[in-house]
């Protein structure tokens, strides 16, 4: 795909179980959009259009995580659909916030919502879109970031290797010239092992950062937990920290489940 | 594909809608037999999993049950757990949310008239389809859309899922400067503001009235945002401490999110249509003005209107902004320590779509031990249901693409929180 | 020359109407950073920093000394080797890429440098060595650095990660100045003793018609500066510290901070020699718009050592022995000097509160030199 070819890429947006802020981003773009939308065709996208072009797709963006028998299905539907399948966000990257029903007991869940709780369903976990089929790209976050968003469609565009980095948000918090809450003022941070993208906006705002990107390249959540208790914060809080967003992944989750247990 | 009997009118995705939903038709005999919006956005169980959590994480947490108006739920989220704490923030922090509500506002009215319902007034599939021929008024939209965002990114950090919103106040809040340098965009805004009311009150609107019981906040001074007591049309004046006394929450086989009715009298409109025929009179200068110049005003009960109210509602989004950038002054205390102890706290505040309510018990510990939720487009379900049952039947000896178009706006007159996308109907008649 | 605190304001004050953009220590978020100094007003009056490894505080002193501190998270490579540069934009034009913006012929800020340390100036030194005594100078930094104005500051205090006197570099300033300050606190108000180091220094010290420093003065300010070297309890024993740190590859030690670094890079840019960075180009949805940006990096990335099918240091171990055997050993035979100046700031500032000098010590295997007990 790239500049050269004789018809515009067909990009499509799928959603799966999410708060839509991740496709929202692509609409946030307001300088670009245009742009976007004169570069690409865009085919099939629910949330800002009625038109429907079929696929297959060259571009397919997976908003969400897989929490239904039905949705299981979906994606196997989406993912023959597309030639390039790239999911955005933590619910499709790392199952999301929802994925917290993955240490309950999810039909207890289901109970406490809902009066009639057979007309719901639902699986008991709730999984990353890579569990069940192989994802091509993912863009990390909570909510991904425009810039990163933009930047992976212009690579797509051009043929070239997006600039999407797996370094630690420590990274952009000290090109950004933050000074580190965690240093300065004792204020827990999740920075060093999670992955740059946001462009460190909590310790900008005065807050330790709790992992909207999920775990950077090689985090070392053992070091970062005893830190975390030399700052003062008992077993139950760090484990609440590391299960958030991204909780489900790995990394996250063992650092949380070490925790609890401790 | 005509067979007997029944004629069934599926609509499986509803377009330009956010989340997941469908809409179900059934026609028997000449007559209109059923109406279903069926949600099925899978359910991500915020209520369940808010429990055991510390009452600090609530704002992020809640954020992420939607992306458009994130800043909603962290509003309704701390206002409750405030009260329950007994924490009253500084004069300066609650200007400081109020402009950050502006700038959800703005940036969701804005997405919502240009890119989820204007395309449909005027044929076209999207925005972007309506920018090949009107590319100065979606990009004048953008502009305006982006100058919300811009309000959100600066108080809140980013323009989804805000940061810098605490339990308390905020982690950091702008300098005089920085807040003054957003007054062009939203000088500008406003403009953009005004030309869409008088681009929308043209759209040719079906005449269509239901007798709606309207639902909203309603405050002694201001068009009402984060504070004020919940009223109706209908003699409704409560206390958010006194909602659940009042509106019930029932589950419907066909739907994920559950439908809620006020009690003994059924369905309910809240959102900007019911917010402006409440509290009209609150309305700031411009907006007023707008709205006697589009021939708008109270009470209005035609809910493809509703568009109109939206738009109005940009205008004074705009101007409240201005007004309350000149009068900024950074707060004193920023945010409060808070201590927790075992209490129980409501409030409802206005979402760009209506009324959002939240109740929070939390132990001693400061963990949260019940969450409750109650989004403004679950309100709003029933009552697109009724207006289904009171639209479709003068519909129905009109061509196919035509009831599917005008079923999916009405739908999209409440801007309701789930979305999808457009198949074709399927039709059967019946012939008795 | 004694210097009231009325003549370092006038000196500020000429410099920046002489087109300098005068930048030096102020409070901000918690920390003394470097920033746009407008005046006295501007500089941390008052305060004092206290450092551990992984922990700093700003404290209120008993006096209004105007430089009563050590050294903030940042250094001058923040203006010379900026975080963030694009380096050049092309547009599409025709068949042709076109240049449109190019950073080495762009007119630097032209800089005036408050509040110097020794250490800073030793730093100034190695990136100046680095970036502009090899075969490809940097433009970048060089059209920033050759006008930099720098006042100095005598050290007249240190913190317990501070290690100069053992790399040389300090406490005690020995050139790389224009101007040498001293601070006397003295009641409400500083004095301040102040000698030149080159001429374009002696004139502005010149013009501001100042009184000679009497004897007394002068031994109040190294009185002054002999405090700093009495508070140094960090040593870093550095015979035999490079060919050390070459024959022991392999230690455990490795091992054993690896389990603890966090491998988040934040050593690498507070550390005021460091100067590894990225280059990234970017293009816009059109593809008629491309850039190329300038960012730091670090070796703590994996993508820093990446060839072609994976990073050469896949390993936390891998990248901290990288890092710290370049700094104090391999650093000799790239560059001539050790790469490190004493300052502590990777101490400071570690997440982890990693200690470059025990850890070196270590693995050289050489007794611990420091006084721990004087250590927070």
């Amino acid at each position: 795909m790239n500049f050269n070819a004789r018809r515009k890429p067909k990009l499509a947006v799928f959603k799966f179980a999410s708060c839509d802020g991740c496709q929202l981003t692509l609409l946030d773009a307001e300088d670009e959009l245009l742009a976007v939308a004169e570069a690409v065709e865009i085919a099939y996208f629910p949330e800002a259009s009625r038109a429907v072009i079929k696929g297959p797709y060259d571009i397919g963006l997976v908003e969400g995580s897989i929490t239904t028998h039905h949705d299981a299905e979906r994606i196997q539907q989406v993912r023959r659909q597309c030639r390039t399948l790239v999911t955005i966000g933590a619910c499709a990257t790392a199952g999301g916030i929802q994925a917290l029903r993955n240490w309950q007991d999810s039909a207890e869940f289901v109970r406490h919502i809902y009066p009639s709780p057979d007309f719901i369903h639902t699986l008991k976990m709730s999984t990353p879109i890579a569990e069940h089929v192989p994802v091509d790209f993912e863009l990390r976050g909570c909510p991904i970031s425009k810039s990163q968003l933009l930047e992976l469609i212009s690579a797509l565009l051009a043929g070239r290797k997006p600039n999407i980095p797996t370094y630690s948000v420590c990274l952009e918090c000290k090109r950004r010239l933050n000074v580190c809450v965690a240093v300065a003022q004792g204020i827990p941070c999740l920075g060093p092992v999670t992955q740059a993208g946001c462009g460190a906006i909590c310790p900008a705002y005065g807050r330790g950062c709790y992992g909207c990107f999920g775990p950077m390249e090689t985090p070392n959540t053992e070091s970062l937990r005893a830190q975390l208790h030399v700052l003062g914060q008992t077993s139950q809080e760090i484990s609440r920290a590391f299960r958030s967003f991204n909780a489900w992944t790995w990394h996250f989750r063992h650092a949380s489940d070490e925790e609890e247990r401790a | 594909m005509s067979r007997t009997g029944t004629r069934t009118i599926k609509v499986d995705y509803l377009a330009r809608v956010e989340g997941e939903g469908s809409l179900y038709l059934k026609i028997q005999g000449g007559r209109l037999r059923d109406v279903q919006l069926k949600i099925f956005e899978p359910p991500r169980m915020f209520e369940a999993f808010l429990r055991g959590r510390h009452f600090s994480e609530v704002p992020d947490i809640v954020a992420r049950i939607c992306g458009i108006c994130p800043v909603a739920y962290q509003m309704s989220a701390v206002h409750a757990i405030e009260g329950a704490l007994g924490i009253a923030v500084d004069p300066a922090v609650r200007l400081l949310r109020r402009l950050l509500y502006c700038g959800e506002w703005i940036e969701s009215h804005a997405l919502h008239v240009f890119f989820l319902h204007a395309p449909d007034f005027l044929g076209y599939q999207d925005a972007l389809e309506m920018a090949r021929d009107h590319r100065a008024v979606v990009e004048r939209a953008l502009a305006l859309k982006k100058a919300g965002n811009q309000l959100v990114a600066l108080l809140g950090g980013r323009e989804i899922h805000p940061v810098a919103v605490a339990v308390g106040g905020f982690y950091k809040t702008p300098s005089r400067k920085e807040v003054r340098a957003l007054r062009p965009a939203l000088e500008q805004a406003l403009e953009v503001a005004l030309e869409t009311v008088r681009f929308v009150s043209g759209f040719d609107f079906p005449p269509f009235e239901q007798d709606y019981e309207f639902v909203a906040l309603s405050h002694p001074q201001e068009y009402p945002m984060n504070e004020g007591r919940i009223v109706s049309n209908r003699g409704l004046d409560v206390d958010a401490a006194e909602y659940e006394d009042h509106f019930a929450e029932h589950q419907v086989r066909h739907s994920h999110a559950l439908h809620s009715v006020i009690r003994v009298r059924g369905s309910y409109m809240v959102g900007p249509l019911a917010r402006i025929n409440l509290n009209f009179d609150r309305l700031t200068p411009a907006a007023r003005q707008a709205a006697a110049e589009a021939g708008f005003a109270p009470p209005c009960r035609n809910p493809f209107r509703s568009i109109v109210a939206r738009a109005l509602e940009l205008v004074f989004a705009c101007e409240e902004g201005l007004r309350l950038i000149e009068s900024y002054e950074p707060p004193a205390r920023p945010r409060l320590e808070v201590e927790p102890r075992a209490a129980t706290g409501q409030a409802a505040t206005e979402a760009p779509r209506g009324l959002l309510y939240h109740r929070y018990q939390i132990g001693a510990d400061g963990l949260i031990r019940l969450a409750k939720i109650v989004p403004p487009t679950s309100q709003n379900q029933k009552r697109i249901e009724d207006d289904l049952w009171g639209l479709v039947p003068a519909l129905l000896d009109r061509p196919e693409p035509e009831i599917l178009w005008k079923c999916e706006q009405a739908v999209r007159n409440y801007d309701p929180c789930i979305s999808c996308a457009t198949h074709f109907l399927r039709l059967t008649v019946d012939r008795e | 020359m004694r210097l009231e605190a009325k003549e370092l304001a006038s000196l500020i004050e000429t410099l920046r109407r002489d087109g300098y953009e005068v930048v030096g220590p102020t409070v901000r978020d918690g920390a003394i950073v470097y920033d746009a100094i407008e005046g006295l007003e501007d500089l941390p009056r008052g305060w004092t920093d206290e450092h551990a490894p992984g922990r700093y505080r700003l404290l209120r002193r008993p006096d209004n000394a105007l430089f009563g501190y050590v050294v903030g998270p940042q250094s001058w490579k923040r203006f010379l080797l900026p975080p963030r540069v694009r380096l050049f934009s092309v547009r599409r034009n025709g068949d042709q890429p076109e240049i449109i913006a190019d950073a080495s012929a762009e007119p630097p800020p032209k800089y005036a440098f408050l509040g110097a340390r020794a250490c800073e100036l030793a730093a100034l030194a190695v990136q100046d060595r680095v970036l502009l005594g090899g075969p490809y100078a940097d433009p970048i930094y060089r059209n920033r650095r050759q006008d930099v104005f720098v006042i100095a500051v005598q050290c007249t205090q240190a913190a317990p990660t501070c290690f100069c006197s053992s790399m040389g570099t300090g406490p005690k300033l020995s050139g790389g100045y224009d101007i040498a300050l001293t601070e006397v606190v003295e009641g409400a108000e500083s004095w301040f003793v102040a000698h030149a180091g080159t001429e374009a220094g002696a004139a502005r010290l010149a013009a501001l018609g100042a009184p000679e420093a009497s004897p007394q003065d002068v031994a109040r300010a190294e009185e002054a500066a002999r405090r700093a070297e009495s508070m140094i309890t960090r040593r870093l024993n550095t015979a035999g510290l490079r060919e050390r740190l070459a024959e022991n590859f392999e230690h455990p030690q490795w091992d054993d901070v690896a389990r603890r670094c966090l491998a988040c890079a934040n050593c690498t840019l507070v550390c005021p020699t460091c100067f590894c960075v990225t280059v990234e180009d970017t293009s816009d949805v059109t593809g008629s718009h491309a850039e190329r940006w300038r960012l730091w990096d670090s070796c703590f990335t994996q993508s820093f050592s990446y060839i072609h099918g994976g990073p050469v240091r896949a390993s936390i171990k891998a990248r901290y022995r990288q890092w710290l055997t370049h700094k104090l050993s391999s650093w000799h035979d790239q560059f001539g000097t050790s790469g490190c100046v004493g300052c502590g700031r990777c101490i400071t500032w570690c997440p982890a509160a990693i200690e470059i000098t025990t850890e070196a010590e270590a693995v050289c295997g050489f007794p611990p030199s420091s006084l721990r007990s004087e250590q927070a």
